[in-house]
């Protein structure tokens, strides 16, 4: 009897012999990357010249920083109107409706507007440049990319959800069609989509010629090239989004709409005064999984366009790589990826911020 | 019958795997499933090269061959990672422009000492390829031959332009011939004179570095200074743009596209490598593809020098390895530089002057309608650089071709960036 209590562990010990096997994964292969990305950041640290000789690389602080985001003679004013107007815009609108719009949201619209005005207002001066040229245009454009996808990605599956949220076996059937192509890895999409794309062989080359028109060089043209890989994404990610709005859907209660169409909400109307304020934590969810997800894009820019035509579809991680693999130099890619890091850690902040006012 | 099996297995055991030495090997190139062991009857790179390291797997004792998957675009980002975590191949190709890097860092093996023994003779190989693997006075690797962009012509369309004479095509001397000449060949044919991928590979960037040198100018010289914003630089570009802006040539296509309008008889020349030249013969042979009259040229001389733009693919192996490990991998080395009749079928030029004064080279096809190549090769000066500096090319030609950017600012703009590069 005193042996087996003995061997009894205590229910913190248990927790913790539970958690460990995760929380060793968890140190090893998330915390300590983490900190040490952040540490090789610090450093002149070349990638190969390190790997043979440990003692080869420089500590500099913060100087890779500055070589990836700051210039010489920078100066800041009205260099984006339209983007600074709309910071304005934006602050006058969480000043207006502060009470409406709740503490958390009013925050986080007013810090973001706030980014909004500061940020683009720097800019070189007489004689100033960058110190690196390509950065900020990379950053722009895996804004543009999240700032396509996104919406493109939520829409759609929004509106399929919608239209196939039905129990027969037809909609069962194109429910599996529809997330079929999520579970596909993204070198077989983008060698789907560059044959779809091909101005020769492709299908959608093939369709405009039929109608007449010259066909569209998709992926080297400046104008295309990032509609190309926006596309290509939106039919890559539709079908978790899809799914998880479709769980949305089945959430709300058949009782509401049957009240609904008492008050003579159907259909389109119906959709916008019950079906959309119900699925409103479900829309939330999605978008801000999707945006941090779509900061991340790499193989669809690096397989399609190769970044290009003159480095329109250039985005952040793709750049991260190739200036720590190609170019060798992991101090500033690290530095770059922290950046990164920054940006998605925001993200996940509102998330949480906004997830906790849904709940109060 | 169970005690005969275990027998038989053990037995296998022996034979193969416990004295076999295993090589792994890393290459581009692109796969090949169905290469065999017959190293002479092969078609295209990618069969080529793994029908000569099946043979070796099979030919040489005791040695077994692991070639490992990897990929054109992203070769030497996985070599680098590779090298970085201490798990490099046993050999790797690369090029000669990538030595300056890797031997800089001590990642690859100084061979000297082994050749011999391995039964390579360095002496063997021409002066070019001895320097093409050299680096501050070590070799550092096993040259596998030259390649050079070449002008691919389809003597047909040519021919329907009045451009070809003595069973040659007329190509052009000046940049105003250029145009001229596809003017013509426009009119008659109702097709795009020229076709290459100016879009997205680096053949572009090879055109315009070509068009360069012809004028004795390059992009940065040896002590580190750019020199991109010039006046030849300048002409080299607009001797290209001028076929955009009459319409003579699509800067628009791909690697795939402009091959496939080349073959579609949609284009009377294609610039592109050494590489293809048994593919298109063999296209050119097949009743199904419209090119039928093919034809290998020397990249014209537009400006006062012959030059075109060319390297070395080579193999190495990591400066870590030793003992039984590194002589199996030299004697696969061996085995690839005794094949180099074999790869030159490919279209590549060959290393070795043994190989270079046969007859059996001589006789491959199309190689006398290109055998000024050689004499005009020509690369950048030699940089730890070589990737970024190309990109940065890429991107600002690519602006100039497909987004309309001034040929002077472009110019600029990426003056500045290599200049960058090459203080960093």
């Amino acid at each position: 009897m005193r042996a087996t209590r003995g061997r009894t562990l205590s229910q913190r010990q248990a927790a913790l012999v539970l958690l460990a096997p995760f929380l060793l994964t968890y140190g090893a292969f998330l915390v300590y990357p983490f900190f040490r990305g952040i540490w090789i950041s610090l450093h002149d640290w070349n990638l190969l010249a390190v790997a043979f000789n440990p003692d080869a690389k420089d500590f500099v602080g913060l100087r890779n920083y500055e070589r990836v985001m700051w210039g010489r003679g920078i100066v800041w004013g009205l260099a984006a109107p339209f983007w600074q107007g709309l910071g304005l815009l934006g602050l006058a609108w969480a000043a207006v409706a502060r009470r409406r719009l709740g503490k958390g949201t009013t925050l986080a619209l007013g810090i973001a507007s706030v980014l909004l005005i500061v940020l683009p207002g720097f800019h070189p001066g007489e004689g100033g440049r960058w110190y690196d040229r390509r950065f900020w245009p990379t950053v722009g454009n895996t804004i543009r990319f999240v700032a396509w996808t996104v919406p493109g990605v939520t829409l759609s599956a929004l509106v399929l959800a919608a239209a196939l949220n039905r129990e027969s076996r037809a909609m069962g059937l194109l429910r599996t069609l529809f997330f079929l192509s999520q579970v596909l890895s993204v070198t077989v999409v983008t060698l789907i989509w560059q044959i779809m794309f091909s101005p020769r062989q492709g299908l959608i080359a093939n369709v405009t010629e039929v109608l007449g028109a010259s066909p569209i060089t998709w992926l080297t043209n400046e104008q295309f090239a990032m509609a190309a890989i926006v596309i290509a994404t939106i039919w890559w990610s539709l079908g978790i989004a899809m799914i998880l709005f479709l769980a949305g859907l089945q959430d709300i209660s058949r009782d509401i709409y049957e009240a609904a169409a008492l008050d003579n909400a159907r259909g389109v109307r119906a959709f916008r005064f019950v079906t959309l304020p119900n699925l409103k934590r479900t829309i939330t969810l999605v978008v801000v999984l999707q945006i941090i997800l779509h900061f991340q894009v790499f193989g669809q820019s690096h397989l399609m366009t190769q970044g290009g035509p003159n480095d329109t579809t250039q985005v952040l991680v793709r750049y991260i790589y190739q200036t720590g693999f190609r170019d060798s130099e992991l101090g500033r890619a690290s530095a770059m990826a922290v950046f990164l890091f920054v940006i998605m850690g925001a993200f996940s902040v509102i998330q949480f911020v906004l997830g906790r006012e849904d709940a109060s | 019958m169970k005690h005969v099996l275990l027998t038989a297995a053990a037995a296998a055991t022996i034979a193969t795997g416990a004295t076999a030495q295993e090589v792994t090997l890393g290459r581009f190139f692109g796969a090949c499933e169905e290469a065999g062991t017959d190293t002479t009857t092969s078609v295209g790179e990618a069969c080529i090269i793994q029908s000569i390291i099946n043979a070796a797997d099979a030919e040489l004792d005791g040695i077994t061959i692991n070639t490992l998957p990897t990929d054109w675009g992203n070769y030497y980002d996985q070599i680098k990672a590779a090298y970085a975590g201490g798990t490099p191949p046993d050999i790797h190709v690369m090029h000669r422009h990538r030595v300056p890097e890797f031997a800089g860092l001590g990642a690859i093996a100084e061979l000297s000492g082994d050749l011999e023994a391995a039964g390579i003779d360095p002496s063997d190989w021409a002066p070019a390829a001895l320097e093409a693997v050299s680096h501050e006075g070590g070799i550092y690797g096993v040259p596998m031959d030259f390649h050079a962009n070449l002008w691919h012509v389809n003597m047909d369309l040519m021919a329907e332009a009045g451009l070809v004479e003595d069973g040659k095509p007329i190509l052009p001397t000046s940049p105003e011939e250029l145009l001229a000449q596809a003017q013509q060949f426009k009119d008659a044919t109702g097709q795009d004179y020229l076709a290459a991928d100016f879009a997205q590979f680096p053949i572009g960037v090879r055109l315009v570095l070509a068009l360069m040198w012809q004028q004795d100018a390059n992009i940065f010289t040896e002590d580190g200074t750019a020199t991109i914003d010039t006046e030849a630089a300048a002409n080299a570009v607009t001797a290209i743009t001028q076929l955009f802006d009459a319409g003579l040539a699509d800067p628009q296509l791909n690697y795939a596209d402009s091959q496939q309008a080349f073959l579609n008889g949609e284009a009377g020349i294609l610039v592109n490598g050494t590489w293809v030249v048994d593919f298109y013969d063999a296209q050119a042979a097949d009743p199904d593809v419209p090119l039928s009259s093919y034809y290998a040229a020397d990249f014209p001389t537009l400006f006062g020098t012959g030059a075109t733009w060319a390297d070395s693919h080579m193999w190495a192996i990591p400066a870590s390895l030793a003992g039984e490990q590194r002589a199996a991998a030299m004697q696969v080395l061996a085995f690839i530089n005794d094949h180099n009749i074999d790869w030159a079928r490919t279209g590549h030029m060959a290393v070795r002057n043994s190989v270079l004064e046969s007859d059996a080279y001589a006789d491959l096809p199309h190689r006398d309608e290109y055998a000024g190549t050689a004499g005009i090769a020509r690369d950048t000066p030699p940089s730890a650089r070589y990737g970024a500096i190309q990109d940065v090319l890429n991107r600002e030609l690519q602006a100039v071709w497909l987004t309309g950017k001034p040929v002077g600012d472009a110019l600029a703009d990426a003056e500045l960036e290599v200049q960058d590069l090459l203080d960093r």
